[in-house]
């Protein structure tokens, strides 16, 4: 089998006692696209700054392509880097922008020239040879940074929050753009955001990093519906969990709990062993009907309507269980749902939409 | 904006500018008198005295001022580079106390520094070396904390990513040195030297104790002349005194753009 683009072993980084990357294992395939997704401190710039050379690990080992590089500098890594603040160099041309890694690899003349034409044609920058940095806007910025990345070849692709320094819509169309971009060339990324929608919406693989260390890994939809731990479950959307005890022996992968909102039947999930767990559920499977009108082979709980949210495509709908804790079912605004205030309903959801996972 | 702090604004920078301003225009048109007092208005008109501005006895302290100025200026970059980039980017033993030395001469006043440096030199028996090259040392000495801050801020504006951006694309400490900090930071040396150059070429307190007779710069020169009284010979010489330093700052204004010497993102955000 061929060499993984990036893999990550045992690497640890410290600044003073504290572990900023704390044992992170990580392997990136060619052409793949492997997000780092975190809260602020959580390690995933820090990582990306040992890939990069930028900072030496502890201990560790990091190989590209099957070479091991953690102690070459990042001058001979041979990575394409995209910065937050873009880090364009102010006195220099858009053109000599970019052609300043072929530049430094002694490049010819006129191969140099073609291959930053290609380059701005590829970011949709034909023409802008001649700007200055100061004279681009932030999402120009921002794909000149990209040209400059791409255009030495990289053995990989490596993005530290590009997206966040742009407005909302720029930042939005930057997502499908780059995507699309990494694709066509098949190039293996590694993208650093503490942004979950992106993350769900452009990799292959999540990594979620919570102090120093990767919680989970995961195609999105594995990281979404099958968190491994509560820090993934509750970082990356909007769940509810509830405790819940473990009343049987589980078959056929669902257990019977006991929770105090009532029994209930779910995917044994994450948990592997023990009595106590937490089930969670994703609002938007979390169902609402009338007094008995849950299907059968649902799991139905008594609850009241504490507040409806109306955020135009869905009402979000918070509700109070029997033991008096919250949840929080998300409905489709379909124009006939009338929910008052005050109201006893009966919350429900499939046994497979119900995740368990290790209680806290 | 027309509220009442506003108004008041305006009314004291406007205070400010006739301060700053008018003793140069004053002083301008007393150097057109006719006879050898200073009338203001001026009584009838003359260029003679502008003429006596560029005899010998003046020219050749201008002159001396001038070169003093450069050397001094390009000394004090020389060294100030080096200990920019070293109080910015590297932590050593005794940085603070090397930091704090560097920058003394900035609270200290200069007649003190002036005094110790003379009796320093004396003390270690380099008395001779009291004229040129102690003018130059004390000069240095006066211009380096100009030129260390001025070039120590352009290195911190600069972001560090600038620089990790340019290593990861290939180029070694050197090349990142010569095509981007440096280039970067050339406003920030330039304007250093400019200050370095205007802070030793307006000095009359370091010169005074140390330049020698015949070797005076032409501050030292004025004020010797002022024990006779003020002429509009000299009025005619301050204002060429004044006009030096502004040409510099606009040559270099208009040539190597100091005034953004700092790193900054211009137009659209």
């Amino acid at each position: 089998m061929a060499d993984p683009a990036l893999r990550l072993q045992a690497l640890v980084k410290r600044f003073g006692a504290h572990a900023a990357v704390d044992g992170v294992d990580l392997a990136v395939a060619l052409g793949e696209f492997v997000t780092l997704l975190g809260p602020s401190g959580c390690g995933k710039t820090t990582t990306l700054n040992l890939i990069a050379g930028f900072l030496a690990p502890d201990s560790g080992f990091i190989a590209l392509n099957g070479r091991l590089v953690q102690d070459l500098p990042p001058f001979k890594r041979d990575l394409g880097m995209v910065f937050q603040d873009y880090a364009l160099f102010p006195h220099m041309s858009v053109a000599d922008n970019v052609a300043f890694g072929l530049k430094m690899r002694g490049v010819s003349r006129e191969e140099t020239a073609t291959r930053v034409a290609e380059a701005l044609s590829l970011v949709k920058l034909d023409g802008f040879d001649a700007r200055r940095p100061n004279q681009l806007s932030g999402g120009q910025r921002q794909r000149v940074a990209l040209a400059r990345a791409l255009v030495i070849r990289p053995a990989m692709l490596l993005l530290d929050e590009p997206l966040s320094n742009l407005d909302l819509k720029l930042r939005e169309e930057m997502r499908g753009e780059i995507s699309a971009l990494q694709r066509r060339l098949g190039i293996a990324t590694v993208f650093v955001t503490h942004d979950q929608d992106e993350a769900l919406t452009m990799s292959d693989r999540i990594a979620v990093m919570s102090e120093g260390r990767i919680e989970q890994i995961g195609t999105p939809a594995e990281i979404y519906e099958r968190p491994a731990t509560r820090f993934v479950a509750s970082f990356i959307g909007s769940i509810n969990i509830v405790p819940a005890k473990v009343a049987e022996v589980p078959v056929n992968g669902f257990a019977r709990l006991e929770t105090p909102a009532g029994p209930a039947i779910a995917h044994v999930g994450s948990a592997s062993s023990g009595r106590s767990v937490m089930l969670t559920i994703r609002p938007e499977r979390l169902k609402l009907a009338e007094a008995g009108g849950a299907p059968a082979g649902a799991v139905a709980w008594s609850a009241r309507v504490v507040r409806v949210v109306y955020t135009g495509a869905r009402l979000e709908v918070q509700l109070r269980l029997a033991d008096g804790s919250e949840a929080v079912a998300e409905a489709t605004n379909d124009g006939r749902t009338s929910l008052g205030e005050g109201q006893g309903i009966v919350a429900w959801f499939r046994p497979e939409d119900a995740w368990i996972i290790a209680g806290a | 904006m027309r509220s009442g702090p506003w108004i008041l604004l305006k009314l004291v920078v406007g205070v400010i500018y006739v301060f700053i301003l008018g003793p140069i225009l004053i002083t301008a048109a007393v150097a057109f008198n006719e006879s050898n007092r200073s009338y203001f208005p001026p009584r009838g008109f003359s260029l003679k005295w502008w003429g006596e501005a560029f005899a010998p006895q003046w020219v050749q302290p201008l002159m001396f001022s001038l070169e003093l100025a450069a050397l001094t200026a390009v000394v004090a970059t020389a060294i100030g580079v080096p200990l920019a980039f070293a109080f910015q980017r590297y932590e050593f033993p005794g940085k603070t106390l090397v930091r704090t030395i560097t920058l003394g001469p900035l609270i200290l006043p200069t007649l003190v520094t002036g005094i110790a440096l003379l009796q320093f030199l004396t003390v270690i028996g380099l008395g001779r070396w009291l004229g040129y090259w102690a003018l130059l040392i004390g000069h240095v000495i006066i211009c380096l904390p100009f030129s260390v801050r001025t070039i120590a801020i352009s290195l911190q504006a600069m972001p560090g990513s600038v620089e990790n951006a340019a290593a990861g694309l290939g180029a070694g400490p050197l090349a990142v040195l010569r095509y981007v900090t440096f280039p970067i930071i050339v406003p920030g040396i330039f304007a250093g030297m400019a200050f370095a150059f205007i802070h030793s070429f307006t000095d009359i307190n370091m010169s005074l104790f140390i330049a020698k007779p015949g070797q005076r710069p032409v501050t030292v020169a004025i004020m010797s002349f002022l024990d006779f009284g003020f002429a509009p010979t000299l009025a005619a010489l301050s204002i060429l005194s004044l006009a030096i330093p502004l040409v510099l700052v606009a040559l270099l204004g208009r040539f190597v753009g100091i005034g953004n010497f700092l790193y900054q993102e211009q137009g659209r955000g």
